[in-house]
């Protein structure tokens, strides 16, 4: 009995010296570049270690006071309109062509479906020089609705996740609401989107933290400084600036880490309800 | 269809000579007018513009623009586009052309079997109910139409002109065939880069796979496990880490690894020589630190799959696996294992070529070198990496354009093959 209790204790002992060495590896850098925001001189060269050797809340009130070469404030506004508009446009789009796809039977549907799959395979810079010369013959070069265009429109793409979820959604609940009289569109509003909460949430979450992040396409079609997203702002810093970097980055991370420690619980059900099946 | 033309009468045969024209011999007004003017419409644009830029696109120019003259010139490039534009109109005008056809053929039949035939407005009410799919699939169609595959198809095409390098606008562009192709295959500089940056991309996107899978599997495995206390605390660190937006993270360690940077601090401190972990000539210990800054950012994704898959699993199945004295690691291998790998082969797939086709990791992790031996290219460079200097940086388009249907066919090839050997496709209904 004794014997037992000696290997359960010594498991235990390794199981959290593990734990406590994997969430250190994950803590410390996202740890060390919060410090480093707060830093004084703003230099990386300066730091003692890994650590500012002094601190100040200098590059915070740099970073929205001094805005003649580095704009960040509207930067953020900029990314933020952005991403919301995808957000919104993009998942409604690609609910209901998930919803479609699983639920309705048609001709031609498996046919769409195997066409979706070699599209996503095709490397996403291959299509760069094009749309780049179709965004200027429809003037929409520096024009932030241009990128909300692309977003949404290369959204209903990456629908299977969607798909394979509302396929675990019973279809005898469509059928009884059929009976009763209820339109394609009505079982679609009044039934399957309340059911649909954790995979609403897990899409929406995902298209807006793209655009959100996002740097190559906004590079490319986005030239003047003030109509940059804070990704490109970010990355045209210079190299002496690392704490100005840092205190912009706090700010692009933390409505993100906010709606994902907040939507956890929908992105966990999610992104397995609809992984499971195909 | 062979059906369709031996028994159509007459009102059918009208709307195959112009469109609208049976469904307005049935009086379905609306939907014969709205029919008629689609036909219009096409032949505005092709006898104004539509014609001119198909015939454009089989040229692609013959007049070559003179900045010193200041004639303007045909762009080459603007044609190809506007060509495929054109295209495209004519295919939607074909199979809008097939429904009038079909259409018109369905209330022949209705009114031969002397049903009832359906008012503009009960159609419509159709598209919310029954057919709601059409209603509903066209925007995202479009949508997709013009900004996925027409780029796509418009970069295929590329591949097989002279586009880039000295040849751009105003310069003429011309088809050429295989030239490209045999250009990256067969020109020494192109050549050597290809198959040495190739195989990095192959070895990579195995390994950077591999490492994030199974330590996401690990990560849940050991969150899972019945000694450790509050999971949800645990499980927070690495949720932290993902919900970082990924190029802050890899700027991020890049100024950790720098020359100046903190990790070389302490080694000059504790008397050592300073590493450039991500300079030129580090060519494995980059791609080693580029594994591991992958891993760290990829794990947190794999482990909350891992996590959502592990808790639908049946856990009686353990229960009996440890009354018939299968340990820990027998159960494992026979049972989780079997069941997860099942559950998640097409996110392995996808995980695979997003792997294969990593842009980020090391654009932003070791900037713009030229190695050796290389032409225009990094020795960390991923095929993705070089594809965007050869297009993007430096205007080799049509070379680009032959390495992109190249990653593609690779990725295909391998991810379908996968697909269908795995459990997944094979025994659809296993789990369920």
């Amino acid at each position: 009995m004794k014997k037992i209790n000696v290997k359960k204790l010594f498991d235990n002992g390794i199981t959290y010296l593990v734990l406590l060495t994997v969430s250190f590896a994950f803590c410390f850098p996202v740890l060390w570049l919060l410090l480093a925001s707060f830093s004084k001189t703003g230099s990386i060269y300066s730091f003692d270690g890994f650590f500012p050797a002094e601190y100040s809340l200098d590059s915070f009130r740099r970073l929205f006071n001094d805005t003649v070469m580095y704009n960040y404030p509207k930067w953020f506004s900029n990314t933020l309109l952005i991403a919301v508009f995808s957000c919104l446009f993009g998942t409604i789009l690609v609910i209901m062509t998930a919803y479609t796809m699983s639920r309705f039977n048609f001709r031609g549907r498996k046919m769409l479906m195997k066409i979706t799959l070699i599209l996503g395979m095709f490397p996403s810079f291959m299509a760069m020089t094009a749309v780049y010369i179709l965004m200027t013959h429809f003037n929409l070069i520096n024009q932030h609705w241009g990128l909300v265009l692309i977003y949404s429109a290369g959204a209903p793409l990456g629908y299977l996740v969607q798909k394979g979820f509302f396929d675990t959604i019973p279809g005898s609940i469509d059928e009884a609401a059929r009976i009763d009289g209820a339109s394609g569109f009505m079982i679609f509003w009044k039934i399957i989107l309340p059911l649909s909460a954790p995979i609403i949430v897990y899409t929406s979450l995902t298209l807006f933290a793209w655009p959100w992040s996002d740097f190559i396409l906004p590079r490319l079609l986005l030239k003047d400084r003030d109509l940059y997203t804070v990704a490109v702002g970010l990355m045209s810093l210079g190299d002496d600036e690392f704490s100005r970097f840092s205190a912009g980055a706090m700010f692009i991370a933390v409505p993100i880490i906010i709606l994902y420690f907040g939507l956890s619980k929908f992105l966990i059900s999610g992104l397995a309800s609809g992984a499971v099946k195909e | 269809m062979v059906l369709l033309l031996k028994n159509c009468n007459a009102k059918t045969i009208a709307s195959m000579l112009v469109m609208g024209a049976g469904q307005l011999l049935y009086r379905q007004w609306i939907k014969g007018i709205i029919y008629l003017g689609v036909q219009a419409a096409a032949i505005i644009f092709f006898i104004s513009q539509g014609a001119l830029m198909i015939r454009d696109f089989i040229t692609l120019g013959t007049v070559e623009g003179n900045a010193w003259h200041g004639t303007p010139g045909d762009n080459s490039v603007t044609m190809l586009i506007t060509g495929l534009f054109a295209i495209i109109v004519l295919i939607i005008y074909f199979s809008l052309y097939i429904t009038n056809i079909k259409d018109v053929y369905e209330t022949q039949r209705l009114a031969e079997s002397g049903k009832k035939i359906p008012g503009f407005f009960e159609e419509l009410k159709e598209l919310s109910d029954k057919k709601f799919y059409k209603t509903v699939l066209f925007i995202p169609i479009l949508g997709v139409l013009i900004f996925s595959v027409l780029p796509i198809v418009f970069m295929i095409l590329v591949a097989f002109t002279n586009f880039g390098g000295e040849t751009v606008p105003p310069a003429l562009v011309d088809w050429t065939g295989f030239e490209s192709f045999r250009r990256v295959f067969s020109l020494g500089s192109f050549a050597a880069t290809f198959l040495k940056i190739l195989g990095w991309n192959i070895l990579w996107a195995i390994l950077a796979t591999a490492f994030g899978y199974f330590g996401g599997l690990g990560l849940a495995l050991l969150f899972n496990k019945k000694c450790v206390k509050g999971k949800a605390f645990w499980r927070a660190f690495p949720i932290l880490a993902f919900a970082v937006p990924g190029f802050i993270s890899l700027i991020g360690f890049r100024f950790m690894f720098a020359a100046g940077g903190p990790i070389n601090q302490m080694i000059v401190n504790g008397g050592g020589d300073v590493v450039l972990f991500l300079g030129l000539n580090s060519t494995w210990l980059s791609r080693g630190i580029g594994l591991l800054v992958n891993t760290w950012l990829t794990l947190p994704t794999s482990m909350l799959l891992a996590t959502g898959i592990l808790a639908n699993m049946n856990k009686d199945v353990f229960e009996a696996a440890g009354i018939d004295g299968a340990g820990p690691a027998k159960q494992f291998v026979s049972l989780t294992l079997p069941f997860v790998l099942f559950a998640t082969t097409p996110v392995l797939i996808t995980n695979f070529m997003l792997n294969f086709n990593n842009f980020g990791i090391f654009f932003f992790l070791r900037g713009g070198f030229i190695s050796e031996g290389y032409f225009l290219a990094s020795d960390t460079d991923l095929l993705i990496n070089w594809l965007y200097r050869l297009s993007i940086d430096n205007n080799y388009y049509s070379l680009g354009a032959v390495i992109s249907l190249v990653i593609f066919l690779i990725t295909s090839i391998i991810s379908l093959d996968v697909y269908l050997r795995s459990d997944a496709y094979k025994k659809e209904d296993i789990y369920r």
